[in-house]
């Protein structure tokens, strides 16, 4: 047996998954990791890895090896280092794989120029899912774990690592977009051409009130020619909804299943990656397809 | 027929447009084609049905685009109705006690009607589940007598106790979980209405019928104790 305690954990940590489908109709989000990048990078290195892997925002956690070793890789733009069993310091690098024995600790100590990062582990972390996926959502209080990971918490990883050979990837060009190419958003009609020129042509910070349901932006002010109160309809992640203060918030992984503001645009799915990865003051602007 | 026609939401998204109005045979029109395009076993993520929309949603856009005809398909084939009844209908027990009703006095005051008036109206009604939305297993039932609609709460209450039932505008509902909201509290129900270690977590569906029936507190807190399973609760009070 094989077992992990979480030393410190850190900022927003919870257990993602590519996301759990076929129940938004019962009023369950998708979630789902917000960088889906970064875990499709990290199969290459850990191929094993039971869908189960480690987001933290910010301030990464800390894990030491409670018995029995593990083989695990870290995704994303970080800081870290490893405190070995015997006291000593040892660098280490994201996208490449990392051996660790009874009494290592590995330390995440934040992102850099980013918020998501991620832990793929060998053989997972002995979770079961729930409703299909390894996602939390913590809102809903539902997931393996239906909550923020705590200090203290412990993993079981009953398979032993199956080789300790090192493996690693050239670190993913993940570059820093700030400018979307959006869709046409259900409720187009809802905005004046003045106000969709304003859309495009304005720049919007992202605001420190984002989390994994949405980004909230500050900019010009876009007010509907309509209403901001539509009949609810189903949306998903990467809608950007407007409110009645004219402020726009790009909807997340942790969607809200039906919504009842009209959405001007709509994100790719590769832009919803790109844009979590934006810290708040990062200025972002839009380029509205037409055609497609 | 209300349905208007399909248009795309985003690159991997479709939104089948059952017009802007409500009502319950739009609903009954929506709910029946979740079931047909649900039946079609299509390789979509999520097929979200609301009051007069259902949004399809894909991986991506090659595999939406593969799709739609065949969503478009069956929208035309006219003759292949639901295998009927596929739908329940439910007798829930509603306690509506004062420890539970705790906005019943804001609904009695604007229609000035007595206590005992709103519960009678309240459980004489057989809503219709427009659709699960908000939180999960969360039903929007309707609709409320006349003499019930009321305004949600002008400032929405941060905490509302799991399983109590709520009237917002023409719509009551039943929180499943402990939640923030702005619905009028009038009573509570005795069971959990979503379980998540069951595959079909939640126990309203869209279309079911729902009628609340009044129990008193110690009935209330009898059935409260059998600690039902969703199967159980299926057997005991749907038909």
């Amino acid at each position: 047996m094989n077992s992990i305690i979480i030393t410190r954990a850190g900022t927003h940590s919870t257990i993602q998954d590519f996301g759990r489908f076929q129940y938004q109709h019962l009023g369950v989000s998708p979630s789902g990791a917000m960088d889906q990048r970064i875990i499709t990078e990290l199969q290459k290195i850990i191929p094993n890895h039971q869908n189960q892997f480690l987001e933290f925002a910010y301030v990464g956690p800390s894990i030491k090896v409670k018995e029995g070793s593990v083989k695990i890789c870290v995704g994303g733009n970080c800081n870290m280092s490893i405190q070995k069993n015997n006291n000593s310091q040892l660098e280490c690098q994201p996208y490449k794989s990392i051996n660790l024995f009874e009494g290592d600790e590995l330390i995440i100590h934040n992102t850099i120029d980013s918020v998501y990062g991620y832990i793929a582990f060998e053989h997972g972390l002995g979770l079961e899912p729930c409703l299909n996926s390894y996602s939390t959502d913590t809102k809903a209080g539902i997931g393996s774990i239906n909550r923020p990971l705590n200090d203290e918490d412990i993993f079981h990883i009953s398979k032993d690592v199956s080789s300790w050979d090192l493996i690693s990837i050239p670190k993913p060009d993940l570059e820093k977009v700030t400018n979307f190419k959006v869709y046409p958003g259900p409720q187009l009609q809802y905005f004046s051409d003045n106000t969709l020129q304003s859309f495009i042509s304005g720049v919007f910070t992202i605001t420190n009130q984002s989390d994994r349901m949405g980004i909230r932006l500050k900019g010009e002010s876009l007010i509907s020619s309509k209403s901001h109160d539509i009949l609810s309809e189903g949306i998903l992640p990467g809608s950007i909804q407007v409110p009645s203060d004219g402020q726009p918030i790009v909807l997340m992984r942790d969607i809200p299943c039906t919504g009842g503001y009209p959405k001007i645009a709509i994100l790719n799915e590769v832009d919803i990656s790109r844009i979590s990865q934006l810290p708040p003051e990062t200025k972002i602007t839009f380029d509205l397809q037409t055609i497609y | 027929m209300y349905f208007k026609g399909i248009n795309s939401y985003g690159d991997r998204g479709l939104v089948l447009d059952f017009g802007n109005e409500t009502s319950k045979s739009i609903s009954q029109e929506v709910n029946e084609t979740f079931l047909n395009i649900s039946n079609l076993n299509l390789q979509s993520l999520n097929i979200i049905p609301s009051f007069n929309k259902i949004v399809v949603i894909f991986e991506n856009s090659k595999i939406r685009d593969q799709n739609k005809d065949k969503i478009s398909m069956k929208m035309k084939d006219t003759n292949s109705q639901t295998n009927k009844k596929v739908t329940k209908t439910w007798e829930i027990p509603a306690c509506y006690n004062e420890d539970f009703a705790l906005d019943i006095k804001i609904i009695q005051k604007l229609h000035q009607i007595t206590k005992e008036e709103v519960i009678n109206l309240h459980s004489s009604v057989r809503y219709y589940t427009y659709y699960i939305g908000f939180m999960p297993g969360f039903p929007y039932l309707g609709d409320v007598p006349s003499q019930l609609i009321t305004p949600r709460l002008a400032t929405p209450r941060v905490k509302i106790p799991a399983r109590s039932i709520g009237i917002a505008k023409n719509h009551t509902c039943i929180y499943p979980k402990v939640s923030p909201g702005g619905w009028n509290i009038i009573g509570q129900i005795p069971f959990d209405i979503f379980d998540l270690q069951s595959s079909y977590p939640s126990l309203f569906l869209p279309g079911d019928e729902v009628k609340f029936y009044s129990v008193s507190l110690s009935e209330f807190e009898k059935i409260r104790k059998y600690n039902f399973s969703l199967n159980e609760l299926i057997k005991e009070y749907s038909s």
